[in-house]
């Protein structure tokens, strides 16, 4: 059991070939260094506005944008929203958005509906490169609006020590549902559960693909959550939980899946490739490793997040920011990234690579 | 006690005790959640969650307190939090003392619509406002900018009447006098008035001080930038934290205690005058 | 210097420039915005440049039908937040009143030492931020927090108070084995959710913020009610003594009434509160778990800043406006003075009287019955 950051890879490719659900996983820590206020306005700088999962992520955005800033010779300025959500809305309604900004996808919608951004996607010269089920994600009334920055996987975070204290190896790694209720049930100690996640459906939710349910239909137009294959996936994680094999993080007074995990409050945990960064701040002396999350009675599956670079409609340097974007989402920027706090490209070429 | 009865000794003296431990259960159920509070800030966080409830923490450690000192914008929100207030405070006392004034003791044509009108404007719920407050201070291009966080706070209609109530209960003579000798209304507002007027200005003073270092949903739409946040804003932020920030209780428990901090000094210098403010408000 | 001529003229003008900060801040940042809402309110501004802009069209009551009768998500989520925000007002205010009045009458008592440490001490919540107090309530309400670990010595297994979004009410019937809608409840319903939802109770999460109104107010409260009992005086206490009723009577029948202003004042400033909830769920749970921790309040600001439905937002604020207004009106009307019962106050004057006559060597009895 010696699979570490990039084995997540595979998980991508797992992630990929079944998609899913996209969600999104955005807002600061409200420590980061702010910049000053997004001064929008056609004064030839470019502005752009992120919502930062720590420190890594901050330096890794804005040593791209400074490359960036070098080669075009455009000031560009990066801002670390506290509030992504209030800042952008405050930043359109004052006619003084940032130029290029993180966006969500249950964000996208809204942003779309009322003419705030630039349908810009197809003008990028790597417009084809990224996966079909995220450029799907952004792409609204068939105009592609915000290419993909990166995305994440669900997958399965397990304690080496505790793994190895319950006399189990790497041949438990569970790769079945059956598989999984057996480590959890052998790794549960009295109260303490053997898997715990947040209770929210992004996590619960990736049961869904493999029991071959879903939470909306391909074209992403209808809900398709009363599904049997659903409710097999919900009874199936009602068992877990009845049987206290798994709990909630809350359940455990952790704030979320990935802290339960970190305080060894449970030996597993289902989370995104965020929890690299979390585990490297927060946790450091916790050994740990990462598997595909095991599969269904319908195969593998999991659940991809995913945010994208938004150009806001208003800016008077559409052409710089597209230019940004199309830097920021190449093969050689997103794998920079991927180093520097462990998402995974969104184009297909950064795989290869 | 049985009814109807006159109360014997022994049984007032029973009523006593009684009192007295229903008083000090509720006074432990009032003060514990604070001392517990201070103590869980110098708690390190392991200790703080296994051992929530207890006053001495395990390890005292300081840490909470240095992250937010040396690596966190809490300075800044401190500071912003003061300059806010410091101006509020001062523009309240100065502008509801006018109004109240001439409330009180100008007998101007319009006198009663306008007191009609501020009453009226108290029974606006603020939260109604959220989003039109952001508007106005959008149009006026103040956002974003300390103009934005000051200048929308410091009328108050509450204060106006405090003040109003004062004035009125000064006696008319005192004016009279300085009528004679020859002085304008605002002389004799700003020269023999307003000195008179200590008290009551002391209650505005705490009552503008309280409300606007405890506001906050005005500070969430009156900016955005980061180095406009002040305490509120900014320890609501940390407390609806974001991922890879866990619960982190000791230090939250710090920014929480920093806050309340001023606020409970004031309150502790003042207390006779905020208890009697109080009560001396309640028009019968 | 005005000449006696022109006296009225000038104080006019004098009286006006005193009034004019205010006047102009007020209108400025009270006046304009509530205009300017009106406007986003039947408007079909989203929030992407200036409301007034030549692009934003005139839409009616569209905004106002979408919440109360769109049928869709915008009015299930009004409904939730009324539902949700009614239960914390029925429960807050009536504990709240009843808490400061008992800590009120506690802490006057003569004769009490140490009577300013208790009054700080119930005051002092109330001195405090509703942010700073959020983040505390964050803490003792976790899991394996403060309260769960009290609860735990009493054998209680206490609940994830702010991720716990089960009704109380529904608790309770579940646990009397009620716990599915009767089919009456299940099927009608009113702004998008059924009356089953309606009768949740509050959730688990609500609660803990119930309680914690309860906390940082009953202080201000119970000085309201000190300054009224020490306006009531001793004299009233001694003729009910005299008259041979005990505690609870003479409280019951001599205090009470005469607190009947105060009493108003504190309801009404209860329910204007109550109904407008928004720091706490801003700083504490954003709505969540399960929707059951929304407010109007709250609603109203995410669908303008979140989801660029400010028109809809500014409706729920007025919409909301509009409860608080005849509510309090309502409330006026049930305890105005001429409905109230004539039999009580009759009676406090009667003890008057009785006290009165005795000091005079009378032989009236009035008081208890």
């Amino acid at each position: 059991m010696s699979r570490n950051r990039t084995s997540l890879a595979s998980v991508a490719a797992a992630a990929c070939a079944g998609l899913l659900t996209l969600s999104a996983c955005g807002g600061g820590s409200g420590f980061d260094d702010g910049g000053s206020s997004g001064e929008g306005g056609g004064d030839g700088k470019i502005t752009v506005l992120i919502g930062s999962s720590g420190d890594a992520e901050t330096e890794a955005v804005e040593k791209a944008v400074a490359d960036w800033s070098q080669e075009s010779g455009t000031d560009a300025e990066v801002t670390v929203a506290s509030d992504l959500n209030q800042q952008l809305s405050q930043g359109f309604a004052s006619s003084n958005p940032p130029d290029v900004f993180y966006m969500s996808t249950d964000q996208l919608g809204g942003y779309v509906e009322n003419g705030s951004l630039l349908a810009y996607g197809d003008q990028l010269s790597n417009a084809d490169d990224f996966y079909p089920n995220l450029r799907q994600a952004f792409t609204v009334d068939d105009e592609f609006y915000c290419a993909p920055k990166d995305f994440s996987t669900l997958a399965l975070w397990i304690n080496t020590e505790k793994w190895e204290a319950a006399g189990l190896t790497d041949a438990d790694v569970p790769t079945t549902w059956e598989e999984l209720a057996d480590v959890a049930a052998t790794l549960k100690q009295g109260k303490q559960p053997g898997l715990a996640f947040s209770p929210e459906y992004q996590r619960v939710g990736a049961f869904f693909p493999q029991a071959g349910g879903a939470m909306t239909n391909e074209q992403q137009t209808e809900a398709t959550v009363d599904t049997p294959e659903n409710e097999e996936a919900l009874d199936y994680v009602q068992r877990l939980l009845e049987d206290g094999s798994a709990q909630y993080s809350s359940t455990l007074g952790a704030g979320w899946g990935g802290e339960a995990f970190g305080k060894e409050l449970a030996p597993m945990t289902i989370e995104g490739n965020w929890l690299v960064g979390a585990m490297q701040n927060d946790f450091p002396d916790v050994d740990y490793t990462v598997a595909e999350l095991p599969a269904g009675p319908q195969g593998k599956g999991t659940l991809a997040f995913t945010n994208c670079w938004g150009i806001a409609e208003s800016s008077p340097e559409q052409e710089q920011a597209v230019d940004l974007v199309e830097k920021l989402t190449s093969a050689e920027d997103q794998a920079a990234f991927a180093q520097a706090f462990g998402v995974i490209p969104s184009v297909e070429s950064a795989a290869a690579a | 006690m049985s009814a109807g009865t006159p109360t014997a000794p022994r049984a007032r003296a029973t009523g006593t005790y009684v009192t007295y431990a229903v008083l000090v259960l509720l006074a432990v159920v009032y003060v514990m959640p604070f001392l517990i509070q201070v103590a869980t800030s110098f708690k390190t966080e392991a200790d703080a969650a296994a051992n929530p409830l207890s006053l001495v923490p395990t390890t005292a450690t300081a840490e909470a307190y240095r992250t937010l000192f040396v690596d966190s914008p809490l300075p800044t929100w401190f500071a912003n939090s003061v300059i806010v207030t410091l101006f509020v405070t001062t523009g309240r006392v100065l502008f509801c003392s006018m109004a109240g004034y001439a409330l009180a003791r100008v007998p101007f044509r319009g006198r009663a619509l306008a007191f009609a009108v501020l009453v009226a404007i108290m029974a606006v719920p603020n939260v109604v406002l959220l989003i039109p407050k952001f508007l106005v201070i959008n149009q006026l291009a103040i956002y974003d900018s300390y103009a934005g966080l000051i200048i929308p706070l410091l009328a108050d209609a509450s204060a106006v009447f405090i003040m109003k109530g004062f004035f009125e209960s000064v006696p008319a003579s005192v004016e009279e006098a300085a009528r004679i000798d020859g002085a304008g209304t605002f002389r004799i507002f700003w020269s023999v008035v307003l000195p008179m007027a200590r008290p009551a200005v002391m209650t505005v003073i705490i009552l503008s001080f309280q409300a606007s270092w405890n506001e906050l949903n005005h500070f969430i739409v009156a900016s955005q930038d980061p180095d406009l946040f002040n305490l509120t804003k900014g320890v609501a932020q940390l407390a609806s934290g974001a991922l890879s920030q866990g619960t982190q209780y000791p230090l939250k428990l710090a920014a929480a205690l920093l806050m309340t901090l001023p606020v409970a000094l004031v309150f502790f210098v003042f207390q006779k005058r905020i208890v009697n403010t109080t009560t001396g408000a309640v028009k019968e | 210097m005005a000449r006696p001529r022109s006296r009225r003229g000038g104080q006019t003008r004098d009286g006006w420039v005193l009034m004019l900060p205010v006047v102009v801040l007020l209108g400025l940042f009270l006046v304009a915005p509530v205009l300017m809402a009106l406007w986003v309110s039947v408007s079909d501004w989203r929030g992407n440049g200036s409301p007034f802009g030549g692009d934003v069209g005139f839409v009616g009551l569209e905004n106002y039908r979408q919440i109360l009768a769109g049928g869709g998500l915008a009015e299930r989520d009004f409904g939730t937040s009324l539902r949700n925000n009614l239960f914390y007002v029925v429960l807050v205010v009536p504990l709240q009143t009843v808490l400061a009045l008992l800590l009120a009458v506690l802490v006057t008592r003569r004769s009490l030492r140490g009577r300013g440490f208790f009054r700080t001490a119930f005051y002092f919540p109330s001195v405090t931020s509703s942010v700073a107090i959020t983040v505390l309530w964050l803490f003792l309400f976790s899991t394996s927090g403060v309260v769960n670990k009290i609860l735990g010595w009493v054998g209680l297994n206490g609940p994830a108070w702010f991720q716990d979004p089960r009704g109380v009410l529904h608790l309770l019937l579940g646990a009397v084995g009620v716990d599915r809608a009767p089919a009456a409840l299940g099927e009608h319903g009113f702004l998008g959710i059924t009356w089953w939802d309606w009768v949740a109770g509050p959730s688990v999460a609500m609660s803990a913020f119930v309680l914690m109104a309860v906390f940082t107010t009953s202080g201000t409260f119970m000085l309201l009610f000190i300054a009224a009992l020490n306006n009531i005086g001793d004299e009233i206490e001694e003729a009910g003594l005299i008259d041979g009723a005990n505690a609870w009577q003479r409280f019951r029948h001599v205090t009470l009434p005469m607190l009947r202003p105060t009493l108003f004042t504190v309801l009404t400033l209860g329910l204007i509160g109550t109904w407008q909830v928004f720091d706490q769920i801003y700083t504490g749970t954003q709505g969540g778990p399960a929707k059951t921790t929304l407010t109007p309040a709250y609603l109203s600001f995410q669908s303008a800043f979140v989801n660029q439905r400010w028109g809809q937002g500014a409706a729920i604020a007025f919409v909301l406006f509009a409860i608080i207004v005849v509510l309090t009106l309502v409330q006026r009307w049930a305890l105005s003075e001429d409905r109230g019962s004539r039999g009580e106050r009759a009676r406090a004057a009667a003890v008057r009287a009785g006290a009165t006559a005795r000091r005079q060597g009378g032989g009236v009895t009035g008081g208890a019955a």
